[in-house]
């Protein structure tokens, strides 16, 4: 670490990348979150619809929150889960879709010509993707408490929340991500990143897992979904369950390693020389 | 081995189906030199930029930039190689400063430095009044002059041009071409520019190689080149093809070469301005009528008619060709 905070020149070798590595992710962070800002189209669809779900969801079914849910248990915290992991769904395409872009425009061809390390070409669009879930999630929250949201959990639970939205979408990303680079084409990118959705249904959506029976409750239970929406449930209904919580992040954990290794072979397959 | 030479030597590269981009080509490039490569559209000039500046590998052979193997030490040649591709890639939401001062940051200078850099180049291609503009909004000759102030910004020692006009108005080509010379005469720098056109790489290079179907066809200088022909031509013109075959056998003890394309005959000759008077009378004693009478210094044309067989392709044509492509991009 003392090495990196030398100003002193370094070797020709060590020069070969220039700058630190974590200079170089914060900088193609920042260019993507400057990209992003400049074409806010790509990112305000999946927030408005994320937001009508929550709206839909709640006035559909909060009337029978009595029935489903323990007495004087709102409906809304049960159901803004499901509308938050949608969120993270489809936010999560927004790395691959300026990953593609980039290979589209030219400007990754370019940056391979620089020293510029091959992990801050994939860390980028994915760290700037995850200001935005942060972002979206954010906002969906906020019209939850113009709902009436009150979490169990007070504020920490915010942030609990916001802390799984993130991770889960970006663990996503690494399809999106995997698919930009293979192919470089943004409609099979735009495709990939809407495989996941069905998920978001083959889980716990409505009503609590007891209440499913059959074929759909097996695939609940094997869906990492629903441990990610009962751990985010019990935080904002019941309060610090970490039996649910260690769940939830154990089913994120599997959620991102697996598209990450994904991503970090495609990247290899992108930047190697042919 | 001179740091700002290239040498290149057997490279191939065969893509599937056994067809060969690149076939065999060798060559070098002298530090300090503009290095003209010239041949028409497919002819293997943006596969051989390609390789020497690492974005592909050989299929075989070997090539050095600067020094350092493009195979191996493809991260050194990065280093001390300035490329600018013929299809640009900029960012379109991006301005200016921002792509110049990140390109310098990514090569390793401090903000400030990449900052000031960024500011001095934009200088130097005259688009300092347009840094709040988005790259996407430029012409395309603004655009090019940004991508060759990428290309500069880390004071390569080793320029790569891929077709830097194509697709410019006559204008721009020359700021081009006034900016190529200066870099070259004022940085030193050692300059590979592929053209497709023969003006180009003969008012430019002072050593050219002529590529065709993946070969080097011929290598020199321009004027060398040109010279090998036998100097200059007079062309006479007739109305028929059997009345030039008719003065060719009768005049072509006159003279080194004498060649029919289509209704012209062309004599080559040393000293073509003083042999006219001969011709004419030649001409008269047989009673042939030319339709026109011309005297012309060779151009690197006719050094590709005479390595390829056939002519170069015209380039009003190409340039139209090449319009509505640039346009879309």
């Amino acid at each position: 670490m003392t090495a990196i905070s030398q100003p002193i020149a370094q070797p020709i070798t060590e020069k070969s990348n220039g700058m630190p590595l974590w200079r170089q992710i914060t900088m193609m962070t920042w260019r993507n979150l400057v990209v992003i800002r400049r074409t806010p189209a790509s990112v305000v669809p999946g927030l408005i619809i994320s937001v009508f779900f929550l709206f839909i969801y709640e006035a559909s079914l909060s009337g029978a929150s009595g029935f489903l849910l323990g007495p004087g248990q709102s409906y809304l915290a049960f159901i803004l889960p499901v509308s938050l992991i949608s969120a993270s769904l489809s936010g999560s395409g927004v790395a691959g879709q300026y990953i593609v872009r980039d290979i589209e425009n030219g400007y990754f061809d370019k940056l391979l010509l620089t020293p510029v390390s091959r992990i801050a070409l994939l860390s980028g669009p994915v760290l700037a993707g995850a200001v935005i879930l942060a972002f979206q999630t954010a906002v969906i929250l906020f019209v939850a408490t113009l709902m009436g949201l009150q979490p169990a959990t007070g504020f920490l639970g915010y942030v609990a929340v916001l802390v799984f939205g993130v991770m889960l979408g970006t663990g996503f990303a690494g399809f999106a991500v995997s698919v930009a680079l293979l192919t470089g084409s943004a409609a099979a990118t735009s495709g990939a990143s809407f495989a996941f959705f069905p998920l978001t249904f083959l889980t716990a959506t409505f009503v609590p897992l007891d209440f499913l029976s059959g074929w759909l409750k097996t695939a609940a239970q094997l869906n990492p979904i629903t441990y990610v929406l009962q751990a985010n449930r019990e935080i904002l209904l019941n309060g610090w369950n970490w039996e649910a919580i260690g769940s939830g992040l154990i089913a994120v954990a599997i959620l991102g390693l697996i598209p990450f290794g994904i991503a970090l072979f495609s990247l290899r397959q992108r930047t190697t020389r042919k | 081995m001179s740091s700002r030479q290239i040498i290149v030597e057997n490279l191939i590269k065969r893509y599937e189906g056994d067809f060969y981009a690149v076939n065999d080509v060798s060559f070098l490039v002298n530090a300090g030199e503009i290095f003209g490569f010239l041949g028409p559209n497919g002819a293997g000039k943006s596969t051989t930029i390609t390789m020497l500046t690492t974005l592909s590998l050989p299929t075989s052979g070997k090539a050095h930039v600067g020094g350092f193997d493009v195979i191996t030490q493809a991260q050194q040649v990065r280093r001390i190689a300035g490329v600018a591709l013929q299809d640009i890639g900029l960012d379109p939401v991006m301005k200016s400063l921002e792509l110049l001062t990140m390109q310098g940051q990514l090569f390793g200078m401090s903000r400030m430095d990449s900052i000031k850099r960024a500011k001095e180049l934009l200088e130097l291609v005259r688009l300092s009044e347009f840094t709040d503009r988005p790259v996407g909004k430029y012409s395309g000759g603004m655009r090019r002059r940004l991508d060759l102030a990428m290309a500069l910004v880390h004071k390569p020692e080793i320029l790569f041009l891929d077709e830097p006009t194509t697709g410019l108005d006559p204008a721009s080509r020359r700021d081009v071409w006034a900016e190529v010379r200066r870099l070259n005469v004022e940085e030193g720098m050692t300059i590979f520019l592929t053209t497709q056109y023969l003006e180009e790489a003969d008012e430019l290079s002072d050593r050219i190689a002529i590529i065709n179907a993946g070969k080097i066809a011929v290598e020199g200088q321009p004027a060398e080149l040109k010279a090998g022909l036998g100097a200059e031509s007079i062309n006479v013109t007739f109305s028929d093809l059997p009345t030039a075959e008719l003065a060719r056998s009768a005049l072509v003890d006159m003279v080194d070469r004498a060649q029919i394309d289509r209704k012209t005959l062309r004599l080559y000759l040393q000293k073509a301005a003083y042999a006219i008077p001969n011709v004419v009378n030649k001409l008269n004693e047989l009673n042939l009528q030319p339709l026109s009478l011309t005297l012309t210094q060779p151009t690197l044309d006719d050094v590709f008619l005479q390595v390829t067989g056939q002519r170069f392709v015209d380039e009003k044509e190409e340039t139209e060709e090449k319009a509505p492509a640039e346009a879309v991009a």
